[in-house]
């Protein structure tokens, strides 16, 4: 790209991030929080919020240090070189594993409820073409998308949400601790990667007008997605009660189940629409954002041109699984426990090396004169 | 060069136009046969059951005004199969058009068959199947579910689908059937603590049923006559970790029906026994529930105590005995009467369903959750041992809002 790039505002930042992270409310985040805490699973998102709150702050007070350079760039420079480049193929190796599971996931979604006959590769492969070809044109367009689409997709979610309240029961939401608190804790800290993607955001810096801007709106994306996936999961437990530990992908159940009056009873269409939308920008930005670290690790400039090919490769790591159980019930599984303690080590790690090199200081001096 | 690119992006429009109809999940409304009733009954063969399946032609009287084809509204087809989801593939020996579970309406189940064992596993088949939606409703049927679907025969309402709704919702609307969707079949059963109800229908009517209370009916009991058709909607089945294990009437199910917040019924008319005289004459009321029940629970001791606090408004329809209701005292009298009337009738239901049916007729364990910290502590409990045991008052907060049109005491007629 030769041409100044417009930046992004505050406003598509956090339309993108709410996106990307409020969508694990409506796949099947709800329905493994509840195998293991049962009604309790609504603390969950809460807990773990709490506890990413501490490497989110830690990253960000970091990178507050270091104006207008992404993430991998302060990696590399905190760390020296080899260590640093050790440190961002390890993140890009990680989160290239989880977009590959996670497009599966929504390719095996749009499989069992909406298109049952067509063949899951064909579903797939559009799926990634499309969000290549999102991608491809830059995040200033997906951006521009997410910012029209996010009011949509809250209005959506929250009359699907409301539609089931019609047929919830708060009571199920009681014994209030669920398998206990011992189990809750346990389960609040595993769980921190749920809010994982805030951690690849941080690679956008540079899009953005200022540093400033990007720290306001990760806060502000932050609690909001916080609020809604914990509302959302409650709503499920009082709606589905112990039975949700059976359903698969609770929203998806639930919208085939509320209807507007018995004049327009099957409604699930609608929701559909816009939830597919809501996953296109989430995968389309995954896959800029896996492209841009690719880009870096690898010194190629217009990183642009790889996306294509990436999205191929994880379409076909992504295809290796042979069926749905064991995409959410094991790979995901481990994936969720490794990724949260490795990029809470890494935040405290570029934290420390920041302060051990004297950096807050710098700043600080730089500020003061 | 423009014209070129032009006539490509077009070309290209044009292409992504004809993939939006789509390949493989392409429907045509022609094509297909929607399936609106399910009968589930015991076969003679070993591990098999025979699927019964109320197949209705899309093309009738979906035109307004008439003007569509003569063909007829629906088809019954009767065969026995290993489960329900493979049926429909079996089914397209006779059927020509692509059977799909979409639309489907009602599940319906021989009373034999639910009491079989075996049931909760065949039903269960429904979950994993991508087509049926969990608001189609559960009921039982007296006699063969193959023989009820063949039996009924709607004069009105040709169309099965609308048939089935209309039925069902102003069943549900006046109390006299539970709110039975599969849906909250498997949220009770697999909660485990209560019981399920599932509406009980038949469409045979018994030869000479005896006259009762506007209420105290089963289903086929009710005696009318005239030109309609036969099958009724009235009564329960209980269910207790998906089987059947008894039934109840009309009465009770209303009465459950009031009890449990779950469910949504409007207002319900009904008889109460008149406090005014001694002759049988009873008074028309007309009953709207529109706050929660209160429920507090003393779960501590030996024996546990339940309280469940009602709130009813009452409309007054009738007043066969010409009282003078501007009187404070008669109304003091009805109000007292009408307390103790529901009261005793909830307790004495709730009674029976602790030594007939063990276990509560609707979700109760629910109210008893917020008195323990955690589930293992809950289960250590074990509500559906100490419901047994539980020492249960119902208190009715009645408060009559209306004591019919005319304020006045009407005018004695002698006779």
């Amino acid at each position: 790209m030769n041409q100044q790039p417009i930046k992004l505002g505050i406003r598509e930042y956090v339309s993108i991030a709410v996106l990307m992270v409020g969508a694990k409310a409506m796949e099947d985040t709800p329905a493994m929080l509840f195998k293991q805490v049962h009604n309790a699973a609504w603390m969950i998102p809460i807990l773990s919020g709490a506890f990413f709150f501490i490497t989110l702050f830690l990253l960000l007070k970091t990178l507050s240090v270091f104006q207008d350079k992404n993430l991998f760039v302060v990696i590399q420079l905190l760390l020296g070189r080899f260590l640093g480049f050790i440190v961002c193929l390890l993140i890009f190796l990680i989160f290239s594993f989880a977009i590959s599971i996670d497009t599966r996931t929504y390719t095996n979604i749009i499989n069992t409820f909406y298109f049952n006959t067509t063949p899951k590769q064909v579903i797939y492969a559009l799926l990634m073409a499309v969000c290549a070809y999102g991608a491809k044109k830059g995040i200033q367009h997906v951006g521009s998308v997410a910012y029209l689409l996010v009011f949509y997709a809250a209005l959506s979610m929250a009359l699907a949400l409301f539609l089931s309240t019609q047929d919830s029961n708060i009571q199920a939401m009681l014994p209030i601790w669920g398998t206990g608190k011992l189990e809750i804790m346990r389960n609040g800290v595993l769980r921190i990667s749920t809010f994982a993607d805030f951690f690849l955001l941080a690679m956008l810096i540079p899009l953005l007008k200022s540093n400033k801007e990007f720290r306001k709106g990760t806060w502000i994306a932050y609690v909001s997605v916080i609020i809604q996936i914990s509302v959302s999961v409650l709503i499920f437990i009082c709606m589905f009660d112990n039975s949700l530990e059976g359903i698969g992908y609770p929203f998806h159940t639930a919208i085939r189940y509320i209807s507007l009056g018995s004049y327009i009873p099957n409604i699930e269409i609608v929701f559909f629409v816009i939830w597919i939308l809501a996953a296109i920008i989430r995968f389309t930005t995954l896959l800029y954002i896996i492209a841009m670290m690719f880009g870096h690790i690898f010194k190629i400039k217009d990183f642009e041109y790889l996306i294509p090919s990436l999205a191929a490769v994880y379409l076909l790591i992504g295809s290796i699984p042979e069926s749905t159980i064991d995409v959410s019930l094991k790979l995901k599984l481990y994936l969720t426990y490794t990724i949260g303690p490795m990029l809470t080590a890494i935040a405290i790690i570029l934290w420390l090396a920041a302060l051990l090199k004297g950096e807050f200081k710098h700043a600080k001096n730089k500020n003061s004169m | 060069m423009l014209k070129i690119r032009i006539v490509c992006k077009l070309l290209f429009l044009f292409i992504v136009v004809f993939s939006l109809t789509g390949c493989w999940d392409r429907n045509e409304l022609e094509d297909k046969s929607y399936v609106i009733g399910i009968g589930l009954d015991h076969s003679k063969h070993e591990g098999k059951i025979k699927v019964t399946m109320l197949l209705a032609n899309p093309e009738v009287g979906s035109i307004q005004g008439g003007g569509g084809s003569t063909e007829k509204p629906r088809e019954i087809i009767s065969f026995d199969a290993n489960d329900i989801i493979a049926a429909k593939g079996t089914a397209n020996a006779i059927i020509s058009r692509i059977i799909t579970y979409d639309l489907l309406k009602i599940i319906v189940v021989s009373e034999e068959f639910a009491k079989d064992s075996n049931f909760f596993n065949v039903i269960n088949g429904v979950i994993n199947d991508k087509e049926i939606r969990m608001n189609c409703y559960l009921a039982v049927s007296k006699e063969m579910a193959s023989e009820y679907f063949l039996k009924n025969h709607p004069r009105m309402e040709t169309r099965p689908h609308k048939y089935f709704q209309y039925m069902v919702d102003h069943g549900i609307e006046n109390g006299l059937i539970p709110d039975s969707t599969l849906f909250r079949f498997f949220k009770t059963t697999d909660r485990g603590a209560d019981l399920f109800l599932a509406m009980y229908t038949t469409a045979i009517r018994e030869k000479s049923p005896e006259i009762k209370g506007e209420d105290e009916y089963m289903a086929g009991q009710l005696n009318a006559t005239g030109e309609f058709d036969d099958t009724q909607f009235i009564g329960s089945a209980v269910f207790k970790n998906g089987v059947m294990i008894g039934k109840l009437n009309g009465r009770d199910t209303r009465a459950i029906n009031i009890l449990d917040d779950t469910t949504n019924i409007s207002d319900l008319l009904l008889d109460i026994p008149n406090p005014f005289s001694e002759q049988n004459q009873s008074i028309a009321a007309r009953i709207m529930k529109t706050e929660n029940n209160k429920v507090k629970m003393d779960l501590k001791g030996a024996r546990p105590k339940i309280f469940i606090t009602v709130p009813l408004k009452v409309d007054i329809m009738t007043n066969p005995s010409m009282v003078n209701f501007v009187q404070g005292k008669n109304r003091q009298i009805l109000k007292k009467h009408m307390i103790r009337h529901f009261e005793k009738i909830n307790e004495d239901l709730l009674k029976r369903t602790q030594t007939e049916l063990k276990g509560a007729p609707y979700p109760l364990s629910l109210y008893a959750r917020k008195y323990f910290g955690s589930i293992p502590e809950f289960n250590q409990f074990n509500w559906p041992k100490s419901y047994l045991k539980a020492d249960i008052k119902v208190k009715a907060d009645i408060e009559i809002v209306n004591y019919g049109k005319i304020v006045k005491k009407p005018r004695k007629v002698k006779g």
